[in-house]
């Protein structure tokens, strides 16, 4: 982050100076359209890359991300850096919720991805919810490095766990970072969502019972339409939903219970951040899953001309 | 007088501060009379009251519990940092990354209102610190207008001579006076019922404030992704007392 002070080091939270061999992936134009160039994955995560996914007039080069073993065992240290070179478009997905099993010890499991967009490249970070099963100890470090005129859009969102198996928000430790830095390294989105388990009350009970959180951000010269629509689209939806009770409050308040039917099963705010308001950031809280891949479809598909095909199709 | 009262008032007197003068400025810091404009904000409670998450006096108390982790999380940190350099280029530095920090527009355009209020009331008031007057003028000469709420308190207690104990457990304490306030305005609880809950929470308070006191810029986190969503929210409501 830059900062004054030489504290980075004495955090508790960060390893980052830890040698690890970080995963690399590079986009750049070869007979100006956009490809890999250099592809290089360290067990147990793995890189698939179709020839070509949707049309081929559309310049865009798609990023599977999987693991073996279909998730991250805890200990697991999973680090990538991705460049997008200038004019680029490359969309970076998984196959599947991201599952993150049980700690062993107190070991954590972690993911770190920086990535370096270039001048009017768009770098999409498009991947399934992460799933923390019961007493997992779980760490994501997103660093977007821009210039004036890259774009992204990130979506990063987790559930519950298990919650048709009945686990609600069970995991021990959850922390997902994002940050947007813009030249001169200059801090435009600084974000860190911290859930422990027992701090102050147990999760699911801070939860209520919304069983998905997730975050949009969508970001840059190339997404202006999309940021205007999703903008008008989450103000329609919540202007409807939100409302002042009509029971009475004070002490003559009827008890919870009569209330929490109605409460909305979708919640979602959008912000603009950033300077000249560059970026929109939309907050989601949900009772489904299912909702919120709903909600993506239709605020993303404005970016199948981008892309190639719609995001969560 | 018994010698046992002699003495537990001795104890009291040893506890002190060596400069007295110091405890009225403490007071008036944090007297809900000081013209910041806190009062025009509910802290994500009218828009949660309107998503009917929070209806009664249980629901409050669990939300202004997290409303204070979340505080103490987010923001103690920038506190701490300007209590302990209360110098112009931190300050201005601090004022930058927070800025960043508040991805949420309805809580950021709350602390800018309320930075910048303290900040303007802090350089008329408090004379005896010229340097209060000299910092604004310069970031307000500069461009810099916006003055977020968390780093300026942390720079006026710092200026003032408070130590980053206090000066944390200050801003918490500020932001559950100001949450509390929302809610009798909100018909959540009555005026009585406020000053009883206030205390009943004080001790959980003094517990967040410890478990997130003197921690460094990159530790700064949200706990209340909920809460965070809530509050974005309020530009949506039709009908609203509250600015955010």
């Amino acid at each position: 982050m830059g900062s004054s002070n030489g504290e980075s080091r004495r955090s508790s939270w960060w390893r980052m100076e830890k040698e690890m061999e970080k995963g690399k992936v590079v986009v750049e134009k070869v007979r100006g359209k956009s490809t890999v160039t250099r592809s290089f994955s360290k067990y147990p995560l793995k890189f698939i890359i179709p020839r070509k996914v949707g049309p081929s007039e559309t310049d865009a080069v798609w990023i599977y991300s999987l693991t073996y073993g279909g998730g991250i065992v805890s200990g697991d240290s999973i680090s990538v850096e991705f460049t997008i070179g200038d004019g680029c478009t490359a969309v970076l997905t998984t196959q599947a919720s991201t599952k993150v099993y049980k700690s062993s010890g107190s070991k954590c499991s972690e993911q770190v991805l920086e990535a370096r967009i270039g001048s009017g490249a768009l770098f999409a970070v498009i991947p399934d919810p992460v799933t923390c099963f019961s007493t997992a100890r779980y760490f994501q470090k997103q660093v977007f490095r821009v210039v004036s005129d890259s774009s992204l859009v990130i979506v990063d969102w987790f559930t519950s766990g298990r919650h048709e198996s009945g686990e609600k928000w069970d995991f021990e430790l959850y922390r997902s970072t994002n940050h947007i830095f813009s030249e001169g390294n200059q801090p435009v989105f600084l974000d860190t969502v911290l859930l422990e388990q027992s701090s102050p009350a147990n999760i699911a009970e801070r939860m209520h019972d919304y069983q998905v959180i997730a975050m949009v951000i969508i970001y840059g010269p190339k997404l202006k339409l999309v940021q205007d629509q999703v903008q008008e689209n989450v103000k329609r939806m919540m202007s409807q939903q939100l409302h002042i009770p009509s029971t009475s409050l004070g002490h003559h308040a009827k008890t919870n219970s009569d209330n929490c039917l109605t409460r909305p099963a979708f919640i979602a705010s959008c912000s603009v951040f950033g300077p000249k308001g560059i970026g929109v950031v939309v907050r989601i809280a949900s009772t489904t899953t299912e909702s919120v891949y709903r909600f993506l479809q239709h605020q993303l598909a404005g970016m199948q001309p981008l892309v190639g095909v719609p995001p969560y199709h | 007088m018994e010698p046992d009262l002699v003495e537990t008032d001795k104890k009291r007197k040893r506890n002190v501060p060596i400069d007295s003068t110091l405890q009225w400025s403490q007071w008036q810091l944090l007297d809900s009379i000081l013209p910041t404009g806190g009062f025009a904000h509910s802290f994500g409670l009218e828009a949660a009251i309107q998503a009917r998450l929070v209806s009664g006096p249980d629901d409050l108390k669990t939300y202004i519990i997290q409303l204070l982790d979340n505080t103490g999380s987010l923001l103690l940190p920038f506190v701490y940092s300007t209590t302990l350099n209360p110098t112009l280029d931190n300050w201005q530095n601090l004022n930058g990354i927070l800025d960043a920090t508040l991805t949420n527009e309805v809580g950021r355009k709350a602390s800018v209102s309320q930075g910048s209020s303290l900040m303007r009331v802090a350089a008329a008031a408090f004379t005896e610190v010229p340097s209060l007057k000299s910092m604004r003028d310069v970031s307000a000469g500069s461009g810099v207008v916006s003055f977020h709420h968390a780093p300026v308190f942390g720079l006026i207690c710092g200026l003032v001579g408070m130590d980053s104990g206090t000066s944390q457990r200050a801003y918490m304490y500020v932001t559950m006076r100001d949450v509390i306030s929302a809610a009798t305005r909100l018909n959540l609880v009555g005026p009585l019922g406020a000053s009883v809950l206030q205390h009943q929470i004080a001790s959980v308070a003094e517990a967040m404030s410890k478990k997130w006191m003197d921690r460094p810029l990159e530790d700064a986190c949200q706990t209340a992704p909920l809460l965070d969503t809530l509050q974005g929210c309020h530009g949506y409501l039709f009908s609203r007392l509250f600015c955010s």
